[in-house]
């Protein structure tokens, strides 16, 4: 089926990061759109209607998660923008940033009216020097048009958007950790309840929303709910970003529907990268998702497919992995990620962590012993649902399924002392 | 098939019904499940929970299962609600408290044998109680310094400790004085101060406290004791007028430690580092364990009792003869009650009028515990008659005795010489000076006769702190040589006089002066307890 | 007492203060105006801005410890951070590094003798489709092989 791109639909086109290409292209017509025909309580129930789920990882319903905000407190609601674009694989919002800030800015506007929100904040990761420069350079153009600041568009509402950078630091994706980095803390993931829609930012009822989340409310603006719930799969709305990166020909961001097959992105993305290597595994949705084998990859990618296959569609980084890829070495980096990104706080994921990295190396380097195999999926169920935040999950669930899809390979690191595919390679 | 469960009991409108092990527990609303279940008298293992601080949810320890929640939570930061279902050891829960304790434990030293906290570890407490009794972990500790001057006072192990930030809350809340901050991420973390600004504030002890491990430790008492050979004797701390309850931690006849012994009313959880080493006094001042008679020219020698008593009351005797005018007594508000009130009626047996009660001030309130008096019964004093502490009116008694116009002084507890209130010749001139004291002070040493009293561990009695609250201070020691409370030694001495009254204990003096104070009313030292008691009117 | 900053520095700091609901969200931007005036935040500087927030120095310095950008101690012109993390490390990143260590003489977490290159490991830049691929100082090279990587290098004074 042929599909014409919405969240890229700009990319490509000369100067499209600029205010003036965006709006002639249509640009802020959606938010107008909004101004005019809805109330926000109206366009909350129009974005809980499109079925947009959040694109951030967990997949929640947006309007929903904007339902939560209580009502009649004459405090400051807060819109931050999750920006922190850092789950391992993931590279969509920052080409949304990059190429095309003023649709996200779009939704941000749109957002923050329906959830009566007059401060904004773009929590950006410190890496993305880029992107925070052309950010700001868009919301700049914004003020400068009247698309931010005082009475926007004559709507009589008033936001302005703050960008936030951060520093380094994987864990500040996470919502309320992304909440202490933005008040000047270390980023320690809060204790929930309460959740940040009633105690958020410095104490006040707070929405934390992806990027890609936020253009594709620009989108329902624009065309309203029925459209939107019209593409993808039912439940599963809406169009996509995958990256696909790892062992393909094109690695990149390929947009489609919700509920494309997963072999099909790879063959967007030009299929394996050596034809001699036959695909081994993928991990669909970001380093902290289950790894699913050749055998389980006829799957559809969307959030119910995926989570029906025991995995999960996650922040749609899909990495792909060859037959020349070992797994336990594989396992290694993405722990040593995780090790070095916990943020220390919480003693199962303070300490599994690290205890991950050890046992692994030795695996790898053949001094692994045959309990290692176990132990790493019994220490991975001890950490698993008992951390403060998910993080203890986004490093428990690869490892379990690591392991659990890949036994074999794992035994035999224990039985030949070492990795077969690196010693292959040396001979 | 009958409902095992059992049925809930009723709950007001502030309170929500619970059960925890299917035991029934009414709480306040908002109560936290750990704290309903300290209620229903269940302990829910935890380390980074104290009651003083706020909740950090962070050791993970206190995980429970709650009916129709799906993952564990914690016990500390899960608020009870009506209908709760709460179970604290299912085999889920077990297994993930299982996997905390290893967690805990893989990059701990396990260095308990040299460890000052052995004993009273919640590691070692909670391992025995919920761990696995063995480690999986065998590949090397993440190390960190140790033995580390973190403070002034305080040494830190950075590989003892489990990163509760118990002691970066204290710092953060309760002192304000903020030193201490979680540095690094994942299993690097390690709490630290910033360099050149140590921790050092007048409560640093209380990090030592708070910590469930060994990290911290408390420099004067390292390797001073084991803890299980210590005796801790519920009292009070005499260091000012706050009064902070404490326990003296004992062992043969000494004092290794004193810390604070939680009251909500007085000291919460804490007390500051200079109550905390006030014991120490009693062994590092010089004490003089018998009677001290001086004669004409030489230097003092110890008498019996009955002798230095006699002649004491021959001196004063001599003085109150001369005139009731030329005779004065300095009495400290450092004495207990029962000291203050027998001393009350001895001076007006002997026919001394003039009384002053001597002040001790320095620095200021604080906003915390440390008060501006340092002395820790002045109410007490005022209760029992013989008047709030007052410099001027010692400063006119010692410009008295300086005059010529004092003949005879008795000072109860206090050292106006030491204290640079008058030059030791002035005294040493006057004809009779009787000195009452626990240690061998200037003023001691210039006296016609000193009495040697029980020192603070040594003695019973009670103090009345400045909001007026009673609190007793129990015996930890056995009195030095041949020390007496200095009630006995006032008893003994107005005897001479005409004073009649016995007293067969600290307990006895009490009960006779609260049946003549008024704010004492209806109390008894009995029913004091460890808590004290309130004032009437107070 | 000298500030440990430029007076523009600071001036822009006392901008930053007013600039949120509350001051303290102030000091990660405040940070980063120092890491870029001083190419790393001196303790000096630390105990300098935890004044100006009104949070203690000890915060401010668990605050700089727990992001990686931040450098508590002086580093090369150049800051060669190379994605290690496996999107990258499946497309190469370990050639990248080892080529990056003989060629520069260094470890990774070393710096040249002459001050000009720091090399570093670190996690995922979030250029996973540009693998492998660093970040030096603010700019990124993807795509990178043994010729590219010289040719960068040579670009740079």
């Amino acid at each position: 089926m042929a599909y014409d791109k919405l969240l890229t639909r700009n990319l490509g086109k000369p100067n499209s990061a600029t205010l003036d290409a965006y709006q002639a292209s249509g640009g802020y017509q959606g938010l107008r759109r909004v101004f005019k025909e809805f109330t926000p309580e109206k366009f909350v129930e129009e974005v809980k209607a499109s079925g947009l789920r959040g694109r951030g990882g967990a997949g929640f319903p947006a309007g929903v998660k904007w339902g939560f905000l209580p009502k009649g407190l004459e405090v400051p609601r807060y819109l931050c923008v999750n920006a922190d674009e850092s789950e391992p694989g993931t590279f969509k919002d920052r080409l949304l940033i990059e190429q095309d800030p003023h649709l996200v800015l779009e939704g941000i506007i749109a957002s923050a009216w329906a959830i009566g929100c007059h401060t904004a904040f773009f929590y950006i990761r410190g890496e993305f020097h880029k992107g925070a420069r052309i950010f700001q350079k868009a919301i700049e153009e914004a003020y400068a048009k009247g698309l931010l600041g005082r009475n926007i568009l004559g709507s009589g509402f008033d936001l302005d958007l703050i960008v936030y950078r951060g520093a380094g630091a994987y864990i500040c994706g996470e919502e309320t950790a992304l909440l202490e980095s933005l008040e000047g803390k270390r980023g320690l993931p809060r204790i929930k309840p309460p959740f940040p829609a009633v105690v958020g930012l410095y104490g006040c009822p707070t929405i934390i929303n992806n990027v890609e989340t936020l253009a594709n409310v620009t989108l329902i603006a624009e065309r309203g709910a029925a459209w939107f719930a019209a593409i993808g799969r039912p439940k599963n709305t809406g169009p996509k970003l995958f990256c696909v990166s790892g062992h393909v020909a094109r690695p990149g961001v390929y947009e489609a529907p919700l509920g494309i097959p997963m072999k099909e992105l790879i063959e967007m993305a030009g299929g394996m990268m050596r034809p001699d290597r036959p695909l081994k595994a993928v991990v669909p949705g970001g380093s902290s998702m289950k790894i699913l084998p050749a055998a389980k990859c006829d799957v559809l990618m969307d959030f119910d497919s995926l989570a029906a296959a025991g995995t999960s569609l996650g922040s749609a980084g899909m990495f792909v992995m060859d037959s020349g890829t070992c797994m336990v070495d594989a396992l290694w980096n993405v722990c040593r990620f995780y090790a070095h990104e916990s943020c220390g706080q919480c003693t199962p994921c303070r300490e599994g962590t690290g205890w991950f990295v050890k046992i692994l190396k030795r695996l790898e380097r053949g001094d692994g012993v045959p309990d290692d195999v176990e132990l790493l999926d019994n220490v991975a169920s001890r950490v698993e649902g008992n951390t403060i935040c998910p993080f203890g999950e986004a490093v428990a669930w690869p490892v379990q399924s690591y392991v659990k899809e890949f036994r074999d390979e794992f035994q035999e690191h224990v039985t030949r002392r070492g990795c077969p595919l690196a010693a292959a390679a040396a001979r | 098939m009958p409902d095992p469960t059992p049925p809930l009991p009723p709950a007001g409108p502030d309170e929500v019904a619970l059960l925890i092990d299917d035991r029934p527990v009414v709480v306040r609303k908002g109560t936290t499940v750990l704290r309903a279940a300290e209620a229903a008298g269940l302990l829910i293992p935890h380390y980074c929970y104290h009651p003083g601080l706020s909740i950090a949810g962070n050791c993970r320890m206190c995980l429970i299962e709650i009916d129709k929640v799906p993952k564990l939570q914690i016990g500390c930061a899960t608020a009870a609600t009506q209908g709760m279902v709460v179970r604290t050891a299912t085999p889920r829960v077990k297994t993930a408290r299982e996997g905390i304790m290893e967690f805990l434990l893989i990059n701990h030293p396990l260095d308990c044998p040299i460890c000052d906290q052995a004993g009273e570890c919640r590691l070692q407490q909670y391992e025995a109680a919920y761990g696995a009794g063995t480690s999986r972990f065998t590949d090397e500790k993440v190390h960190w310094p140790k033995r580390y001057d973190i403070g002034r006072s305080v040494v830190f192990d950075a590989e003892r400790c489990i990163k509760c930030t118990r002691c970066i809350r204290f710092c953060d809340e309760i002192s304000k004085s903020r030193e201490l901050a979680l540095f690094q991420r994942g299993d690097h973390a390690i709490i630290g101060t910033f360099p050149g600004k140590p921790l050092d504030n007048p409560y640093s002890g209380n990090t030592v406290d708070v910590c469930p491990v060994g990290a911290l430790t408390w420099k004067p008492f390292r390797f001073k004791a084991r803890v299980w050979f210590l005796r801790d004797v519920p009292s009070a701390c005499a260091g000012c007028a706050r009064g902070c309850n404490v326990n003296l931690g004992t062992y043969r006849n000494r004092v290794h430690r004193m810390t604070p012994r939680a009251n909500l009313e007085v000291n919460r959880y804490w007390m500051c580092d200079a109550g905390r080493q006030s014991y120490a006094a009693l062994t590092e001042q010089p004490r003089f364990e018998r009677p001290l008679a001086r004669p004409a020219t030489d230097a003092s020698e110890p008498i019996p009792w009955d002798e230095a008593v006699e002649r004491a009351a021959a001196l004063l005797r001599e003085a109150v003869a001369a005139g009731a005018d030329g005779v004065a007594a300095i009495v400290s508000a450092r004495l207990s009650l029962e000291d203050l009130h027998v001393t009350q009626r001895a001076l007006q047996a002997i026919g001394i009028g003039r009384v002053a009660v001597a002040p001790h001030e320095e620095g200021q309130d604080d906003h915390l515990l440390l008060r501006r008096d340092k002395t820790p019964n002045a109410r007490g004093a005022a209760l029992v008659g013989l008047g709030a502490p007052n410099a001027g009116r010692v400063k006119e008694i010692l410009e008295d005795v300086s005059s010529g116009r004092v003949r005879g002084l008795l000072v109860v507890g206090e050292d106006p010489i030491g204290d640079g209130l008058i030059p030791a010749s002035d005294l040493r001139r006057l004809p009779a000076l009787v000195a009452i004291d626990w240690w061998k002070s200037p003023t001691v040493e210039a006296a016609g006769v000193a009495l040697p009293a029980c020192g603070y561990g040594e003695w019973e009695g009670t103090l009345v702190n400045f909001e007026g609250r009673a609190q007793r201070c129990r015996a930890a020691l056995k009195p030095q040589g041949e020390t007496e409370p200095v009630w006995r030694i006032l008893a003994a001495l107005a005897r001479p006089f005409g004073f009649g009254a016995e007293y067969a204990s600290a307990s006895a003096v009490f009960d006779e002066a609260a049946a003549g104070i008024p704010a004492l009313a209806g109390m008894s030292y009995r029913s004091l307890g460890t808590g004290g008691a309130k004032l009437k009117g107070a | 007492m000298s500030l440990p900053v430029s007076t523009e520095t600071d001036r822009q700091i006392d901008g930053l203060l007013g600039r949120f609901p509350q001051r303290g969200s102030a000091l990660l931007p405040a940070l980063h105006l120092i890491q870029a005036e001083k190419g790393h935040i001196p303790l000096e500087a630390m105990d300098y801005i935890a004044g100006k927030i009104g949070v203690s120095p000890a915060f401010v310095a668990g605050v700089v410890s727990f992001y990686t950008m931040f450098q508590q101690t002086p580093i090369g012109r150049h800051h060669i951070q190379v994605c290690c993390t496996l999107p990258c490390a499946l497309r190469g990143a370990g050639s990248v590094m080892g080529y990056l260590e003989r060629k520069l003489g260094i470890r990774r977490g070393g710096t040249t003798p002459d001050g000009k290159f720091t090399l570093s490991a670190v996690e995922c830049l979030g250029a996973c489709d540009t693998a492998p691929m660093f970040q030096i100082n603010e700019e990124e090279y993807g795509q990178l092989d043994e010729r590219r990587i010289d040719a960068i290098l040579a670009s740079l004074k």
